[in-house]
């Protein structure tokens, strides 16, 4: 059994400091990400929605965690699995809908489609495993550059990633360079259907691999949004305060394949029906019935609430005009 | 006035203009700045400009190739230098997939004013994996833009440019050519990128070539005229875009066209070039066109070998020849 990483789980603390409205504000967000990300692939399954499509079913926790902790006026990039980052950051379920059914008014004008979303402060969902680690480490030079104090490059990768070249050629650099760049490990367990600890000569993705970089490693319970939050904060302490970068690992669980199209073979219904255990919106839902902050009445409010408005962003995204074959060309150059 | 400058100060002094001119202009690569360049392009420039804007990077081109493009979508006009364009295949998703898609993919959210340059193609001897030709290559994806100047002129004015355009720029330089002399001005000026110069000006044949193969092409021109061959030359400058037009308006003068090329023939800069010719001057044409290129081989390493298979003055003259002989 892995570590779950040095960050507690402090509610209360967490409560106190953000004030229940956040708090409740977090938990609609990991509600919107679930909801989107169901019906996302229900629309995938009724022909509407083509390619790729990677969720972030089980992930719930990290990003929102993310953005809270450390606030949105970062530079930000991800992986081909960005819907959750990208929600919290502001993008509207309606324009992201839209640019999964392919539609003009999607966020990337039915170019990108589920894994390539934008904001003007998230550089993108990439589609090679580890192809963002540079474009990031480049985001936070141009923070150092230009003598910004305050900002971060927050670069997500899975564990898969930490065995491209490019991972360890961009920490390298990062490290060398000072450059404020935060490195968070989704660690979900599989690289489609490999098994992490079958290919990866590590244990712990981020705490082994930091000190040879020279740089500070931490893990954190992905499935706990209040570990991710107290997690979040530190590091993005560290990296203002050391000018320096900092991974680490949220140990964490995909429950669905690594796209719709993997049926996810490699492990029984037993083995993920005990993941799903430690499903972050169940451990989140606990915690603040625990607390007393909602019952099983509101909960299940939130999540209707958080369900029409992906049913609506699925209406908005059917209507939505698809692009005019006329623009086909259009910005291939700037 | 002018002044007669090597082709590795035109670059020089187009990067230097360009760092003065725009603060968010930097230069990055493999011993640019202690060791003042493998070539020599960035000498004296870490002294001028400091360790910020002139930056030695690890053998990482993956790395920092990428952390161009970040900071290209971030605000900056980053300069790469690759110590060759063939070590640029190890940062080949970070162009391909990266730089090349980003305005596009992003539903033009991202640009990436970024220019990778470098020298391409044979120096002398070096072998199969210091000699490829990558116009070929990154010629093929729509995003890139493709500039290949073949003197100290063209090699200022379209740097220039390649900086302030707001499009990943792939600049190909040769090491063959870093010694070139040449007369310029001394006052500022730029070459738009997408133009191309008719170098030699000629009524009986169009030959087309682009780089360091301008130089046995402008020999073959000469000796062509000592036997009554009036040939025109067309330097293409860039490949992507490639200005087709001032090519077709060549054969529709003289109908007749021999291409050359430093890089392989098989779907190569002179098979796209070949194609367009056809689709443009069909009726034009008096003989079918000619292609010089390298032949199909990696580059071997014995001079003699390695001369056999680039694109040389007796193969371009035999190749006029035959092309002068058909009707």
């Amino acid at each position: 059994m892995k570590k779950k990483g040095a960050f507690a789980s402090d509610p209360k603390k967490v409560i106190d400091e953000l004030g229940k409205e956040t708090v409740l504000d977090c938990l609609k967000q990991m509600l919107l990400i679930r909801n989107f990300e169901n019906r996302g692939e229900q629309a995938y399954q009724q022909g509407k929605v083509g390619g790729f499509y990677h969720s972030y079913i089980g992930q719930e926790a990290i990003a929102p965690a993310a953005v809270q902790a450390m606030g949105k006026d970062h530079w930000w990039g991800g992986t081909y699995r960005c819907h959750g980052t990208l929600l919290c950051l502001g993008a509207k379920p309606n324009e992201m809908m839209a640019e999964l059914y392919g539609r003009a008014n999607g966020n990337s004008h039915g170019r990108g489609g589920s894994m390539h979303m934008y904001l003007d402060n998230f550089l993108g969902g990439f589609g090679v495993v580890g192809g963002q680690i540079p474009i990031m480490g480049g985001a936070a030079f141009s923070i150092k550059y230009q003598g910004i104090k305050d900002k971060i490059a927050v670069c997500f990768l899975g564990d898969g990633a930490t065995a491209q070249g490019s991972f360890h050629e961009s920490l390298n650099l990062a490290s060398k360079w000072d450059l404020p760049v935060l490195y968070i490990v989704e660690n979900n367990n599989w690289g489609i259907g490999t098994n992490v600890g079958r290919v990866i000569c590590v244990d712990k993705l981020a705490e082994d691999r930091a000190p040879a970089y020279g740089m500070k490693g931490y893990t954190v319970d992905g499935m706990d949004f209040f570990s991710c939050y107290s997690a979040f904060k530190q590091c993005l302490s560290d990296v203002i305060n050391d000018g320096r970068p900092v991974i680490i690992e949220a140990l964490t669980e995909r429950f669905r394949g690594h796209s719709v199209s993997d049926p996810g073979l490699y492990r029984s219904k037993e083995q993920l029906q005990k993941i799903m255990e430690s499903d972050p919106l169940l451990v989140m839902k606990k915690h603040l019935i625990d607390v007393k902050l909602i019952d099983e009445e509101k909960y299940k409010a939130m999540d209707k609430e958080q369900r029409d408005i992906v049913v609506e962003a699925m209406k908005h995204a059917e209507s939505s005009p698809w692009p005019d074959p006329v623009v086909l060309e259009d910005g291939v150059y700037a | 006035m002018g002044q007669i400058v090597e082709y590795r100060e035109a670059l020089r002094q187009a990067i230097d203009e360009e760092m003065t001119r725009d603060p968010n202009v930097f230069i990055m690569g493999e011993d640019v700045a202690e060791y003042n360049g493998a070539y020599k392009v960035t000498k004296g420039m870490l002294d001028k400009w400091g360790p910020e804007r002139v930056l030695d990077t690890p053998i990482s081109e993956s790395a920092f190739a990428g952390c161009g493009i970040g900071a290209a979508m971030t605000g900056l006009r980053p300069i790469v230098e690759f110590m060759s364009f063939n070590f640029s295949f190890v940062a080949a998703d970070q162009i391909i997939s990266n730089a090349a898609t980003m305005h596009y993919m992003s539903g033009g959210r991202f640009k990436v004013p970024i220019v990778f340059r470098g020298p391409n193609g044979a120096a002398a001897q070096v072998s199969c994996q210091h000699s490829h030709c990558v116009e070929e290559i990154y010629g093929s994806l729509p995003g890139l833009l493709i500039v290949s100047p073949s003197n100290p002129y063209d090699a200022k004015g379209l740097l220039k440019a390649s900086v302030r355009n707001d499009n990943p720029v792939i600049f190909l330089e040769s090491e063959l050519s870093y010694n070139d002399k040449m007369e310029i001005p001394e006052e500022e000026y730029l070459v738009p990128i997408g133009k191309a110069a008719v170098a030699v000006e000629g009524k009986d044949i169009t030959l087309v070539s682009y780089g360091r193969m301008m130089k046995p092409c402008h020999d073959v021109v000469k000796e062509l005229a000592g036997r009554g061959i009036k040939v025109e030359l067309v330097d293409l400058r860039s490949i992507r875009p490639l200005d087709i037009a001032t090519v077709a308006q060549s054969i529709r003068k003289t109908h007749r066209c021999v291409l050359v090329e430093e890089g392989h023939i098989f779907g190569g800069i002179c098979a796209e070039v070949g194609c367009q010719i056809m689709e443009h001057c069909f009726d034009d044409l008096d003989a079918p066109v000619e292609r010089v290129c390298q032949l199909e081989t990696p580059m071997p390493y014995s001079k003699v070998l390695e001369a056999e298979t680039l694109p040389n003055p007796r193969r371009i003259i035999a190749a006029v020849e035959r092309v002068m002989n058909k009707n």
